[in-house]
């Protein structure tokens, strides 16, 4: 071995990774060689200092574990990890979760079909259901519907226990107030009046979260349809004034429910969890040993999971008291409106299926008496053969007698 | 860490614990970090390629092949991303005469000064090294890797890993000596 080729494997002697052959080998050099222990010691030197640097060196910051951790939220390469027995069933999962799909989006096609038929009764149930609901909120809907300041009360008497509370404890906090609005008219055109209560929604800030507004069948039918709308809290007793000028007022309430404990627990709570996050971040970044570090890895995950969800938890409620709901029904005013019936093309088309379907019985009674006769046709006939054999034979011995 | 540990932890990431994944980053992550730096030296790219190298080891822990340390798998992940980033952006090594006008510490007999000024004499003669070489010198006297282990880390025959080893510890001294002598 020539001194260059120990002079190569001096730094891995340095670091201490040479295996046993070649350490024997270039130890028994470095006996015999000055140069190459001088070397060595050079190395050794250099070595130190380059891990002073690097022990000298900024921290990596947090940032890059964060982006990280930002990037990785779709699935991972796990299936592939997981091997064929987890394959096989994500497949089938993810097959009947298909099927189980396509079955939904089907079963609402065909709902959704049913009711741009024009079945009317559909709307009904909906707008009786809505009805239902807006008359149990209050006992007195008509006198709501009539008087602002009444509807105030009836929203100070659903929160009363609350309202209690903060009389007790006036420096508590005001009211946290989620409200629900249902509105029922009777208008003259229900198209119209679906435009400027959506332009209405609209000025308010608002926004319309759905809309079921069925044609009518017939000329006859009552036009009926129905709208749900978010509008900023502030602004929900203005725009259920507007909403009620747009016609006869059949039904008007506003229930509210108090959230205001709730959103002051989660902020505390929240409060609470991010201090015990920031604690245990410090800890981890003191570093240790590697089942020290998972523990607290795994409190810290765990806190981190209770600070998502209350996050969403708090979101969901601040947005329930900053946005109220509008339910509005319309139904079109016409006192007269009887039910549709059946033109003369409907009654054309219903005795051609009637006569169609009294041809298939009589086809289908006659193959059947074929199919009778068929099978007990041998019987009379060999009845038939026997008595003219008997016969026959009688008027033989008679004759020769 | 012990090779069992990284390997557990692996584990763990291919089934998508998040957990496992930030321990694991909390074990390699600062190494990984300064490796790169080293390679690329710049900080922002370096913060960004030691996320990619995260994101990258959350992707193939399952595809592990458990063929080499996990160190080694994750050191050859980040210097394939820090080589191809300076490749794509045409890293110039500082040349050597820039270096040697880097202002040197006051003179005086505090030691501290001295201390500074010999690292900062030690970061110019590594600026003026090859990524290549300064790879092998930080994988062999920092994290400590054995020759094979780095053949496969930067992807080279373990012949031009002791070559490497050799030279970059010659240049860095041909590198330092002018300014040792000017001193």
């Amino acid at each position: 071995m020539t001194e260059h080729d120990i002079a190569e494997l001096l730094p891995f002697y340095a670091n201490g990774t040479l295996d046993a052959a070649d350490r024997a080998r270039v130890e028994s050099e470095l006996a015999s060689c000055a140069s190459c222990a001088a070397e060595l010691r050079d190395l050794e030197t250099l070595g130190a200092s380059l891990r002073a640097r690097a022990d000298a060196s900024a921290p990596a910051p947090d940032r890059i574990f964060d982006a990280a951790s930002a990037r990785i939220t779709a699935p991972s390469a796990a299936s592939a990890v997981l091997g064929a027995w987890w394959g096989a069933p994500a497949r089938y999962a993810t097959a009947a979760v298909l099927v189980l799909g396509i079955g939904a989006a089907a079963a609402a096609a065909y709902h959704e079909h049913a009711v741009q038929q024009g079945s009317v009764e559909n709307v009904t149930v909906v707008r009786d259901t809505l009805m239902r609901s807006a008359s149990q909120s209050v006992t007195a809907p008509k006198s709501v519907s009539d008087d602002a300041p009444a509807t105030k009360r009836k929203i100070a008497s659903a929160v009363a226990p609350a309202a209690g509370a903060v009389a007790n404890a006036p420096e508590k906090k005001p009211p946290h107030l989620a409200k629900a609005a249902q509105l029922a008219l009777l208008v003259r055109d229900v198209d119209g009046t679906l435009k400027r209560a959506q332009a209405t929604i609209r000025d308010a800030g608002g926004d319309v979260t759905s809309l079921a507004d069925t044609t009518p069948a017939s000329a006859d039918a009552v036009h009926e349809a129905t709208l749900n709308a978010e509008v900023p809290a502030d602004r929900l007793d203005a725009t259920m004034d507007r909403l009620a000028a747009l016609g006869a007022v059949q039904n008007r309430a506003i229930n509210a429910e108090d959230v205001g404990d709730a959103i002051v627990d989660e902020e505390a709570r929240l409060r609470n969890l991010r201090r015990e996050e920031t604690d245990l971040r410090a800890l981890m970044d003191k570093g240790g040993k590697v089942g020290d570090i998972l523990e607290v890895q795994q409190q810290l995950s765990d806190v981190r999971g209770q600070i998502e969800q209350l996050a969403a938890q708090h979101a969901h409620d601040t947005h329930r008291v900053a946005t109220s709901t509008i339910a509005l029904a319309l139904s079109e005013d016409r006192p007269n409106a009887t039910p549709a019936k059946p033109g003369p093309t409907a009654r054309i088309d219903g005795a051609w299926h009637a006569g169609l379907a009294a041809l298939g019985d009589t086809i289908t009674n006659l193959l059947a008496t074929i199919a009778w006769c068929v099978a007990i046709a041998p019987i009379p006939l060999a009845a038939t053969g026997a008595a003219y054999a008997l016969a026959r034979a009688v008027r033989r011995r008679i004759a020769s007698v | 860490m012990s090779e069992a540990d990284d390997r557990a932890l692996l584990v763990r990431i291919a089934r998508s614990d998040r957990v496992a994944f930030e321990a694991f980053y909390r074990v390699h992550g600062p190494a990984l970090h300064r490796f790169v730096r080293d390679l690329v030296r710049d900080d922002g790219l370096a913060e960004e390629l030691t996320s990619d190298v995260m994101v990258e080891v959350w992707r193939g822990a399952g595809k592990y092949g458990a063929r080499s340390r996990v160190r080694t798998w994750v050191f050859g992940i980040a210097h394939h991303k820090a080589i191809d980033a300076l490749r794509k952006r045409r890293a110039i090594t500082v040349p050597l005469d820039e270096l040697r006008d880097v202002p040197a510490a006051t003179e005086g007999p505090e030691h501290a000064a001295v201390r500074a000024d010999e690292r900062r004499t030690l970061e110019a003669g590594l600026a003026s090294l090859s990524a290549e070489h300064r790879a092998v010198l930080e994988l062999t006297y920092v994290e400590g890797f054995a020759q094979h282990e780095i053949a496969e880390i930067v992807g080279c025959p373990v012949a031009t890993v002791k070559t490497r080893a050799f030279y970059a510890k010659q240049r860095l001294r041909d590198a330092l000596s002018p300014a040792e002598n000017a001193r």
